[in-house]
């Protein structure tokens, strides 16, 4: 098959993007140490999620020497901490967050941050991220879940060391 | 002259109803897409919120699957009819896939708009992922599965044409227009697998109460099986028509007609392995699986990008033809003039800004960026919204004249109108691209947010919001101007040149093209085969994990206001029982309430 | 360069591939179409001079497409190093 010398250039060219693209995703993983929402997190009965031993008493548990558990609840229409009361961790920490759904899909996403995943019936979403000086962060629902999809919203508050203390903890 | 209206009358026929129905959707598609940006950048409210997700779920499946792939079915019957050179097999079967697939349009458009009127108790908001564990009214899925496999039967009427062909065409290549029609085809029927099991074998039952619960995990990803190769097949037309027809539009001649062989077996085979990309932050599915489907996505850019090669050069070769010289101003020496080139030439130009955004929503980690936020509506709002539906406009203007014996009604308003389309998108999707760099979320009826304020860190949340309503009002108005002209066109008496209908010959010809290009049969087997060893592991993982029908409660989008907010405010009032110092105080939690209303 | 023994005829019509081209519609003399009784998709119309495959190098081309690699990689790098990972709470487990 004939192909024009300028194309075969091209076609040189459109690969080297094709696995620079792939090159630059797998130094984020490796390099980065970027991880990916899996399956790490199982699996949860989405209609006895109150019965779940962290996710019955959604909140933050400490996990180690600055090292925390968020458990939330997303529902329709609001997150559980995060909506009626902030998800508090202090500053300067390590955080895992664990999100599900006792019922419809919903988004977690920390507004304006890399923080972002889904919430699936039945599924368990972890991410861990680190938290630096106090500040305040945006949560908010980004799959819509229903007609009130948007008013499902919530708040971050990283607590500055000092002010931290063993209230804010559910464990 | 004669043309395809005097060659096969029938044939037009059929073409222009699904025109037709595929124009009519564009007109309400087009209207809600107004409603709903000026809605959610605060400019203009007709509407409730509550009311934005029914216009936002029938904007969806009037545009992107109801317009597009009208126009497909009418392009396609269009490109085998000529490129045979023969009548279709029988006619009544071709109105027969034409009438089930309108069936079910009007049925799947009636549970959603239904939505809007609460006397009726029916109700599709679901948007067009249709997510399970949210469930519309059944008719809305009977709907959808009649107008998929009105499409089947569409695919088996162009093959059964290419087999009545080919028995008196032994020897011959396939032209290259119907090759083209049957490769897409062949990825359609791969594809629309997965979208089929997942309505037929659970949404059905399930919204009809036969089965009590879903997988939502598993109906998702079934959906996105079928959610990614969707595109391609929006695609695919547009394809067609750069390959066979722009060349001629500009005055050249397709560069090479074998890569274009080429590109279209590469859609068939990569096409359907990479729907994961779409649920990268998604749990439940193991990081290997998506990282597979990353790399497959990342493949798929390579018949994209020898696309622009092969279109660019046969339109520069048209340039030359007309006396372009230079590296770039023959750029200069093109039919800027004709609606139906400059149309095209834009929507490539389009094609070329949201390929970009497209390699972006394709890197796996960088995902957790982007996904969900107004940056995914702005990059499809350029491919799918501009790149297939710009070209469709433009290609309209010269394939209507044929169909109908009739010129465009005016040439300089369709120029203008698919100019306005061209600079609408502009404003519209850079401002969307943007908003969601910071955070701003897709399908949502509000632009603000109580506990939080978005901050742009280049210009300001106002601007784009304008940004957004400007654009829409320009797209808004160049589709009302294009459904003028048609209808304009329509209404107009036969002329004897209506338009220039010859297609010249590859520079490159078919003759040049390896003979296993043309053997589908091998292409298919190979295609599924790599749907199987992407698909078959996390299928599984996901059926073993939580069930083939999981465990997830059912929840109507039918219920009433009035249950959600009694919903809402029980779920607060439990959480401020266990409230812990400085929890927001009652009247914060009223305000949310008082939002829900609203 | 395989068998095309006429290529300036080669922009004469004819269904694309289309084994029955003798049947094909008459081409209208690109002289006669004037700016007046311009019909959509003769763009042909203003062509002053031939050009064969063994003629034609798409160099214009070619130079649009570096443009656009340049354009995309800069941008690529843009995006992956300074909106994402220079941005807030990356994800590392």
């Amino acid at each position: 098959m004939e192909i024009h010398r300028y194309e075969k250039i091209w076609l040189a060219g459109a690969l080297l993007l094709i696995v620079g693209f792939i090159a630059t995703v797998s130094y984020g993983a490796v390099g980065a140490g970027i991880a990916m929402v899996d399956d790490e997190g199982g699996q949860v009965d989405p209609a006895s999620l109150d019965d779940h031993p962290k996710f019955g008493e959604p909140g933050t548990y400490q996990a180690g020497e600055n090292e925390y558990d968020v458990y939330v609840v997303a529902r329709q229409f609001l997150f559980e901490p995060g909506t009626s009361e902030p998800i508090r961790v202090p500053a300067h920490s390590t955080v895992t967050f664990h999100v599900t759904s006792p019922d419809v899909i919903h988004g977690f996403e920390v507004v304006g941050t890399n923080a972002n995943t889904m919430a699936i019936p039945g599924q368990v979403a972890t991410i861990t991220v680190e938290f630096g000086e106090p500040t305040e962060y945006g949560l908010l629902c980004h799959e819509y879940c229903g007609s009130a999809h948007h008013a499902m919203e919530g708040k971050i508050e990283v607590v500055p060391q000092s002010e931290w203390n063993e209230s804010m903890v559910v464990n | 002259m004669a043309t395809f209206v005097d060659k096969f009358p029938d044939e037009a026929k059929v073409v222009q109803a699904s025109f037709a129905v595929a124009f009519i959707a564009l007109g309400i598609g087009a209207l809600f897409g107004l409603i709903q940006a000026l809605h959610r950048t605060n400019v203009l409210r007709v509407i409730d919120s509550v009311d934005y997700y029914t216009l936002l779920t029938a904007h969806g499946v009037l545009l992107a699957l109801v317009f597009t792939i009208f126009f497909l079915v009418g392009l396609f019957t269009w490109a085998v009819t000529r490129s045979f050179g023969r009548a279709l097999p029988d006619i009544r079967l071709t109105w027969a896939w034409f009438g089930l697939m309108t069936t079910g349009t009007v049925l799947a458009t009636v549970a959603i708009v239904a939505g809007l009127f609460p006397q009726i108790p029916m109700s599709a908001d679901v948007l067009y992922t249709f997510y399970a564990p949210l469930q519309a009214h059944p008719i809305f899925y009977i709907g959808l599965a009649m107008f998929i496999i009105g499409t089947w039967m569409a695919g088996a009427d162009w093959f059964l044409a290419y087999r009545e062909w080919r028995g008196e065409n032994p020897d011959s290549r396939i032209p290259l227009q119907a090759f083209m029609v049957l490769t897409t085809m062949i990825m359609w029927y791969v594809s629309t697998l997965g979208v089929a099991v997942s309505v037929v074998f659970f949404l059905i039952p399930w919204s009809l109460g036969l089965i009590e619960t879903v997988n939502p995990l598993l109906t998702r990803t079934l959906f996105w099986y079928f959610g990614h190769p969707v595109v391609y097949f929006w695609l695919m037309p547009a394809y067609l028509l750069w390959y066979t027809v722009l060349p001629k539009l500009a005055g050249g001649r397709l560069f090479s007609d074998p890569l274009a062989r080429v590109v279209f077996v590469l859609f068939v085979l990569l096409s359907t392995p990479v729907g994961i990309h779409h649920q990268y932050v998604d749990p439940g599915i193991a990081e290997g699986f998506k990282f597979i489907a990353m790399t497959n996505t990342m493949f798929l850019l390579l018949p994209s990008l020898l696309t622009a090669f092969t279109v660019v050069a046969s339109v520069e070769h048209g340039a030359r033809q007309r006396g372009g010289e230079g590296y770039l101003s023959w750029l200069g020496a093109l039919p800027w003039r004709d609606p139906a080139f400059a149309g095209m030439a834009l929507a490539g130009l389009m094609f070329a800004a949201g390929g970009f955004s497209g390699m972006i929503n394709a890197g796996m980690n960088i995902n957790y960026l982007v996904h969900n936020t107004l940056w995914v509506p702005g990059h499809f709002h350029m491919t799918v919204g501009t790149a297939v539906a710009l070209t469709m406009m433009a290609g309209t203007y010269w394939l209507l004249p044929q169909l109908t014996g009739k010129a465009v009604y005016s040439r300089p308003i369709g120029l203008l109108q698919v100019i306005m389309w061209f600079i609408g998108m502009v404003f519209m999707s850079n401002a969307m691209h943007r908003a969601g760099l910071f955070g701003v979320p897709r399908r949502t009826a509000e632009p603000q947010y109580q506990n939080f304020d978005f901050v742009a860190a280049v210009g300001s949340v106002g601007e784009i919001r304008m940004q957004i309503a400007f654009g829409s009002l320009l797209l808004f108005l160049s589709v009302v101007l294009f459904l003028f002209n048609v209808a304009a066109t329509w209404a107009d008496d036969r002329v004897d040149t209506p338009v220039d209908d010859t297609i010249p010959e590859p520079l490159s010809p078919s003759s040049g093209a390896p003979l296993v290009l043309d053997n589908l049969a091998l292409w298919t087997g190979i295609a599924v085969l790599l749907v199987v060893l992407a698909y078959t592991l996390p299928l599984a993982s996901i059926v073993n994990d939580a069930g083939l029908l999981g465990g997830s409660p059912t929840f109507p989008v039918t219920v009433s206001l009035e249950w959600v907010v009694d919903v809402t405010v029980g779920a607060l009032g439990n959480l401020s029982l266990d409230s812990l110092a400085g929890v927001a105080p009652a009247d914060a939690v009223a305000d949310l309430v008082r939002e829900v209303r609203r | 360069m395989s068998a095309e023994p006429d290529t300036e005829a080669g922009d004469v019509a004819t269904p694309s591939g289309d084994a029955a081209s003798e049947n094909g519609p008459p081409i209208p003399d690109p002289e006669s179409v004037d700016d007046e009784g311009y019909v959509i998709g003769s763009g042909r119309s203003g062509i002053v001079r031939r050009i064969g495959h063994d003629d034609f190098d798409p160099v214009g081309t070619l130079v649009l497409i570096a443009i656009y690699m340049v354009i995309v990689g800069a941008m690529w790098i843009f995006m992956y190093f300074v909106e994402f990972l220079g941005g807030d709470l990356t994800v590392i487990g």
